[in-house]
């Protein structure tokens, strides 16, 4: 089809049926409640443990589990992508570009825990979670989850708390702040979509 | 102005893609109510040109098709519009 075989009404009708497109194109972020329940349970398993080593009442041995667990959220979290990927008909950008947050912030967490153990010792090495949980949760919030902006407030609140409690508790309430915040966030995601 | 997205289904297909990391080929025939025969053979000019990338695989034993815009596709449907947008002010 040459240009000028393409006249005013077609190119208007043409231009109507791109904005229609885009405008119906909202970009919708899906965050996969059920990550966040593993990982909500895992970072809060590795955080009482982290207390319970500073408290005397394990062995510093038992730290090692921890990276197995990190590895078992992880595993889980690219066999379930890998299957919602699958059934989704469509991925957005913005969908992409939280995965690419999500996995940013969780691996720099990681990458704390296993190599930098000697700067964020003990319960600081758990509290770069509560860090890293509450940047993920405040992202999707950014994008309209109210339930995202409440569970990332949750999360920086027991960080503030834990920090002034006695050393103690400080981890089980770091705990708390991932079970509730983080995977809590992940169940109300998972009751929504029912 | 873009040849190739002179067809309406052509440039719904960019259109639709533009915001997307990806989409299903069932999904796009949804969305821009055309047959599949008819969107696959629009689609296969859009891979040829290399405005689109597909990605086929199979999920439970059936086929499944991808379409994922390109730099190429993204920049040729920002100066097909905008001399649509030209074309329409040109115009008395």
């Amino acid at each position: 089809m040459s240009v000028e075989r393409l006249d005013a009404a077609a190119a208007q009708d043409h231009l109507e049926m791109v904005k229609r497109i885009l405008a119906e194109s909202q970009q919708r972020l899906c965050s996969g409640g059920e990550h966040f329940v593993v990982w909500g349970i895992g970072s809060a398993y590795i955080t009482v443990l982290f207390q319970l080593v500073h408290g005397g009442l394990l062995r510093p041995a038992a730290a090692w589990s921890v990276p197995i667990v990190i590895a078992a959220c992880a595993a889980f979290s690219i066999i379930r992508g890998r299957q919602t990927r699958r059934v989704l008909q469509r991925g957005s950008l913005l969908q992409r570009e939280f995965f690419n947050v999500l996995w940013l912030t969780l691996g720099l967490a990681f990458v704390v825990d296993v190599a930098v153990f000697n700067i964020f010792p003990g319960l600081a090495s758990a509290a770069i979670w509560s860090v890293a949980e509450a940047i993920v949760l405040l992202y999707i919030g950014m994008h309209g989850n109210r339930r995202a902006q409440i569970a990332g407030v949750l999360v920086v609140v027991s960080l503030v708390v834990a920090n002034f409690a006695s050393p103690g508790i400080a981890g089980y309430v770091l705990a708390a702040g991932m079970l509730v915040g983080y995977g809590g966030f992940g169940a109300s995601e998972l009751l929504a979509r029912e | 102005m873009d040849e190739l997205l002179l067809s309406k289904v052509r440039l719904g297909v960019v259109a639709e893609l533009l915001n997307f990391d990806w989409i299903a080929f069932s999904e796009l025939a949804r969305s821009l109510d055309v047959s599949n025969g008819n969107l696959g053979a629009h689609l296969s000019k859009l891979v040829d040109a290399g405005y689109v990338e597909e990605e086929k695989s199979f999920v439970n034993r059936r086929p499944l098709s991808r379409y994922r815009l390109k730099k190429r596709g993204r920049e040729a449907f920002a100066s097909h519009v905008a001399e649509l947008q030209s074309l329409l002010k040109a115009t008395p």
